[in-house]
């Protein structure tokens, strides 16, 4: 089988990807890292599965609904909502200018 | 009074009989975790002003109204939920009370807490080595006696691998027995809560307090709740099965102890039968993909805008799995590896539900070694998912898993059995482990690690 090799760039558009700032040995770290794993996951080819179905979740429920009427006592106040938060004004998140 | 070594359901009786009250009882445990965590580092988070409830250990992924939860990660440093998690709000009706946040693998990622943002947590056995993990701080605080017992989190084997190097019962349940809502997302497809004991009656009265459906967890699921302390004293014979593909590449000395156990099984009275199941590498792979997958997402939502610090925080291991996700899932690599891990998924549940027509349970080792030294996880790629090769294949079929202790290697390292179930047959795992016990008192092993931690 061919050596799967993941190339700087791959790793800095990944890292584009994820939000994450990397360091030029971490760059290079994580090339022959992920490279090895993608190779150890390979053996998943040595079973067939054309006809197979994807699992995506493994309890087979569906059409998991509140029932009417009832409460969400999950809600927060917009207090509590935002007391973790490092800047906010009032009872708003701040986040850097987008435009 | 003598409380040393005591079950929670012992301490919990000397409550009930006003033997003790809850405050003796939580300033003894309060000053036997002031005496040894400083060396153990168990517990990232202590309540030293806690003095109501009965004690005990949750791991710090589970999020607590008003006390801090960290995930043993600096991203969430100096989080404070305002909103305390399915898991431990029920233990709160029990008359529970968490007394610390245990340490972990930073975002529960490995079998180690090498991770852990606060430091590695020692094994109870030998400080030298790795607890396991990721619960590693939850299986040593119990084995050392810091608390009698604790909560934790299984996505590969996070409850189960730590809980065979020191040497405790900890139960995976079944995906979707016990609510995830309130617990830091890892792989959500895979994360199970489970209780972690020094008895079976233990793990199956804290089952019982903890699982059910949730109208918060919509994977939670609505099949009827046994009462498993209840269940455990029936009389029942099994047909267990056994898979040769699990003792593959297992240290000689954890062979034997399984295989003493297994002669234990069928002096007991249960059939034992050869079974066939798929090699525990392809579930290395399927959850390799697959989780790192969520992991990328789950973590996604980490920007330190709302609550925590920003994306610059994150340690080596959760970058990596970030990163491996976020390759599996992008254009033109999704259908080669995550839906082909999907596919094997199937493969690897029809294994399982095909076997279960033909048996009742399914038993062998936990850990293809025991306890490693501190230091030794750089040596291995793969480290945990090599240490979670047999834990990963029933976290990949969602199915229940426990492991309980069979004895003691060379080193005087615990060594651990597995017992797998059917869905939702926790009731004849923790049966069968009853048995196990009340013949054999697992060698001796949990006593013995409670012992060489005095008052």
């Amino acid at each position: 089988m061919k050596k799967i090799e993941l190339t700087r760039e791959d790793i800095l558009h990944l890292a584009k990807l994820s939000s994450l700032k990397l360091t030029d040995q971490e760059v290079e770290k994580y090339c022959n890292q992920l490279g090895e794993t993608v190779e150890f996951v390979k053996n998943l080819k040595e079973l067939k599965t054309d006809v197979v179905i994807p699992t995506s979740q493994i309890t087979n429920l569906t059409d998991v609904f509140f029932t009417d009427g009832e409460t969400n006592k999950r809600v927060l106040t917009k207090e509590k909502a935002t007391e973790n938060a490092k800047y906010k004004k009032e009872k708003y998140f701040v986040v850097k200018r987008i435009m | 009074m003598n409380l040393h070594g005591k079950s929670l359901l012992e301490l919990r009786q000397l409550l009930t009989d006003k033997k003790i009250s809850e405050k003796e009882l939580n300033l003894y445990f309060l000053k036997r975790i002031k005496k040894y965590n400083p060396k153990l580092n168990a517990f990232i988070t202590v309540l030293e002003n806690n003095h109501s409830g009965i004690p005990y250990g949750a791991k710090d992924i589970f999020c607590t109204k008003g006390i801090r939860t960290t995930a043993a990660a600096k991203v969430l440093d100096n989080f404070i939920p305002p909103y305390e998690s399915t898991v431990t709000r029920k233990l709160q009706e029990a008359g529970m009370a968490a007394l610390g946040k245990t340490n972990m693998d930073a975002w529960a990622h490995g079998a180690s807490t090498e991770t852990s943002d606060y430091g590695v947590t020692k094994n109870p056995w030998d400080n030298g080595r790795y607890p396991g993990g990721s619960s590693g701080g939850s299986a040593a605080a119990i084995s050392a006696y810091l608390v009698s017992a604790a909560i934790g989190t299984d996505t590969g084997g996070s409850i189960r691998h730590p809980s065979a190097w020191c040497g405790v019962i900890g139960l995976k349940p079944t995906y979707g027995r016990v609510s995830r809502y309130g617990v830091i997302a890892m792989g959500s497809s895979w994360d199970c809560p489970g209780p972690m004991t020094l008895t079976v009656e233990d793990n199956a009265y804290l089952l019982k307090q903890i699982a059910g459906q949730d109208k918060y967890d919509a994977t939670s699921s609505g099949s009827a709740v046994p009462d498993y302390s209840n269940e455990i004293k029936k009389n029942k014979k099994f047909k267990i099965g056994i898979a040769e593909s699990y003792f593959d590449g297992i240290d000689d000395q954890i062979k034997n102890q399984v295989y003493k156990a297994i002669k234990v099984l069928k002096k007991l009275g249960h059939s034992v039968k050869p079974i066939k199941l798929l090699p525990p590498k392809y579930s290395i792979s399927v959850y390799t993909i697959l989780q790192r997958a969520e992991v990328s997402s789950n973590l996604s939502r980490y920007d330190g805008v709302r609550y925590g610090n920003d994306r610059s925080f994150f340690g080596q291991e959760a970058k990596r799995r970030i990163m491996l996700g976020t390759y599996t899932l992008s254009y033109g690599y999704y259908d080669a590896y995550y839906k082909n891990a999907q596919k094997v998924r199937t493969i690897i549940i029809e294994n399982f539900k095909s076997v279960f027509k033909d048996v009742d349970l399914i038993v062998g080792p936990n850990t293809p070694v025991t306890a490693l030294k501190i230091g030794e996880f750089d040596k291995y790629p793969f480290y945990g998912e090599l240490m979670d090769q047999l834990n990963e294949p029933a976290s990949t079929a969602g199915i229940p898993d426990l492991s309980i202790p069979v004895g003691l290697d060379s080193h005087n390292l615990p060594i651990g059995f597995k017992i797998m179930g059917n869905y939702f047959d926790e009731a004849n795992i923790l049966n069968l482990a009853y048995q196990f016990e009340k013949e054999t008192d697992f060698f001796g092993v949990i006593k013995k690690g409670i012992e060489r931690y005095k008052d």
